[in-house]
């Protein structure tokens, strides 16, 4: 038999290639194992695609709904299949370049297709085949939840997987009528983008939408989607689904009557579960949580030493959340703890994440409840956007910027924002709070006029003082 | 030979060419009971000659102390393994 690993990999996402990419720069043999596609979920189902497509979906809407006086709407045809298949080739290409040319740009990286399980503490079989390692890094992502609602066996379903350019789940044709299971950021992104492309769409969320955000984004959002068409029955249960000609027909319970929709396809985005159920950990003493995610340490090492677990199967324990660059930088932290001996911690103090509805949301650090939670003391300064000069100059005043800061020490606890560029102003936010910023720190900076980061300039003084009646530059 | 020399079997990171092999040669040979090692650019690796009591840690800091290098321990075995 050959000689082990030094490090194997089961799963091929970006927390795999970061951990590959870390072990082998420090002298690593490495294996990775993947029952998919070579990627993972953000590249090939997630991410990727899914931005691609909400982007085509908003040139298609904003031409239809032009927001100057002097420009006249049009309808721009669209061919879905097309639409599709240049998705599907920017996957490709985003894949090939970096995913496997960087692995055959690798020494001593063997990349191994198939379905992997643990046989023993240092071997997997793999499609019967045995190899063994000496250390291991669990990255086998998460997949998309089938909710146990009676009779959604009996009817076929899209997930998200409809983004993938090579396997089955994927879409090629775009539904007349779609409802949406769900209400997270998942189901309100292509909700809109079907929307917008035509599709009647009507989402069905058990509360209210995005559930954990900052209560005004949903409510924000429902606005913005009622105004758009998009129908959002929330608090309402799905009692049933059943098959209705060629469509589904599901049975829920809104807080006032019980309704049957109907639509030709549906689209189940009820959350996601990590892939953590038969890849053998049971018979190695890996332990799971009650959900089962890997339980790990601040150094992400798993109940045995020498395994390690990182991205999405760690769930959001220790702070992580269930996102591609989050996980990307676990993979680091374990090449580093597991080959140098770095004993190196997560820190989740500051993780900026985005949803890319139109307007978009972005929010880092904690939200006023979260703040509660921990009995921090804090106040709260929510600034309309319309307050925000580029927003008026460019017609785009929906949405706010709500900010949380420590009333001990001034420092910015959280910043959550709907609403034009969102998701690029929030990285201001995000470093400024890795530096620990205060509320002058941000109304101190100059920033540039006239953008949307200023948003965060004009947030901060909100703390201080009546923001409609500044200047220009927001002093 | 003495009965309790052991073969330590490295792996080795970020060397590039042979003044990377002289290197991490010299560290190694460098910490206290290694008799001598035997260090590869195209496995990769490294073979040390070493005392029973030479833990991991400290052939790993003085690989470290060059600033470029990292190697970490695949296993040992008696120097009477070949």
């Amino acid at each position: 038999m050959s000689d082990p690993f030094d490090l194997l990999i089961l799963g091929s996402g970006s927390t795999a290639f970061a951990a590959a990419i870390g072990a082998g720069e420090l002298g690593a043999r490495v294996a990775m194992v993947e029952r998919r596609t070579l990627g993972g979920t953000c590249v090939n189902r997630g991410c990727l695609p899914s931005k691609n497509l909400i982007e085509a979906a908003g040139l298609v809407w904003d031409a239809a709904h032009p927001r100057y006086d002097g420009l006249a709407p049009a309808q721009m045809a669209v061919d879905f299949p097309a639409l599709m298949g240049q998705k599907d080739q920017v996957v490709r290409d985003y894949r090939a370049k970096k995913y496997n040319a960087v692995a055959d740009g690798m020494t001593d990286l063997a990349i191994l297709d198939g379905d992997a399980a643990f046989t023993g503490p240092t071997e997997i079989s793999l499609d019967g085949r045995t190899i063994a390692a000496d250390r291991f890094l669990i990255a086998t992502g998460s997949r998309p939840i089938v909710p146990p609602i009676p009779g959604l066996d009996t009817v076929p379903y899209l997930t998200s997987d409809l983004l993938d350019a090579d396997e089955a789940g994927r879409l090629t044709e775009l539904p007349e009528s779609l409802i949406v299971l769900g209400g997270g950021y998942i189901a309100v992104e292509l909700a809109q983008f079907f929307a917008r492309l035509g599709t009647r769409v009507t989402i069905v969320a058990r509360s209210a939408l995005l559930r954990g955000y900052e209560p005004e984004l949903g409510a924000t959002l429902s606005e913005v989607f009622a105004a758009e068409g998009i129908e959002v029955l929330a608090d309402t249960r799905t009692e049933r689904v059943s098959g209705d000609g060629d469509g589904v027909a599901v049975a829920v319970e809104t807080p006032t009557a019980g309704r049957i929709l109907r639509a030709q396809r549906l689209l189940v985005a009820t959350g996601r579960r990590p892939n953590t159920d038969d890849i053998g950990l049971d018979r190695i003493g890996v332990g799971l949580d009650a959900d089962g995610y890997v339980v790990v340490d601040a150094e992400l090492r798993t109940s045995q030493a020498h395994i390690w677990a990182a991205g999405d199967v760690i769930g959001t324990q220790r702070g992580s959340q269930m996102a591609t660059p989050v996980g990307a930088r676990q993979g680091r932290i374990v090449a580093e703890n597991a080959f140098k001996g770095a004993r190196r911690r997560v820190d989740h103090d500051v993780i900026p994440r985005a949803i890319f509805t139109d307007p978009p949301i972005a929010v880092v650090g904690l939200t006023e409840a979260e703040a509660k939670a921990k009995r921090h003391p804090a106040v709260t300064a929510t600034t309309p956007l319309k307050y925000v000069p580029r927003a008026g100059a460019i017609h785009r005043p929906e949405g706010f910027v709500k900010m949380i800061a420590s009333t001990i020490d001034e420092r910015i606890l959280g910043v959550h924002m709907i609403g034009e560029s969102a998701a690029e102003v929030i990285h201001e936010a995000a470093m400024a709070m890795h530096f620990k910023a205060t509320i002058d720190d941000f109304i101190d900076l100059i920033h540039v006029y006239p953008t949307m980061s200023e948003a965060l300039k004009i947030g901060a003084q909100a703390f201080r003082k009546d923001v409609t009646k500044l200047s220009c530059c927001a002093e | 030979m003495d009965q309790s020399i052991l073969y330590i079997d490295l792996g080795v990171g970020g060397m590039t060419c042979d003044d990377c092999v002289v290197h991490v040669t010299e560290a190694l040979e460098a910490v206290p009971g290694v008799e001598g090692a035997t260090v590869d650019l195209a496995s990769r690796s490294a073979v040390v000659t070493a005392h029973p009591d030479v833990a991991t840690e400290s052939l790993a800091a003085a690989v470290h102390a060059t600033g470029q290098y990292n190697v970490f321990e695949r296993r040992r075995r008696p120097a009477s393994d070949v």
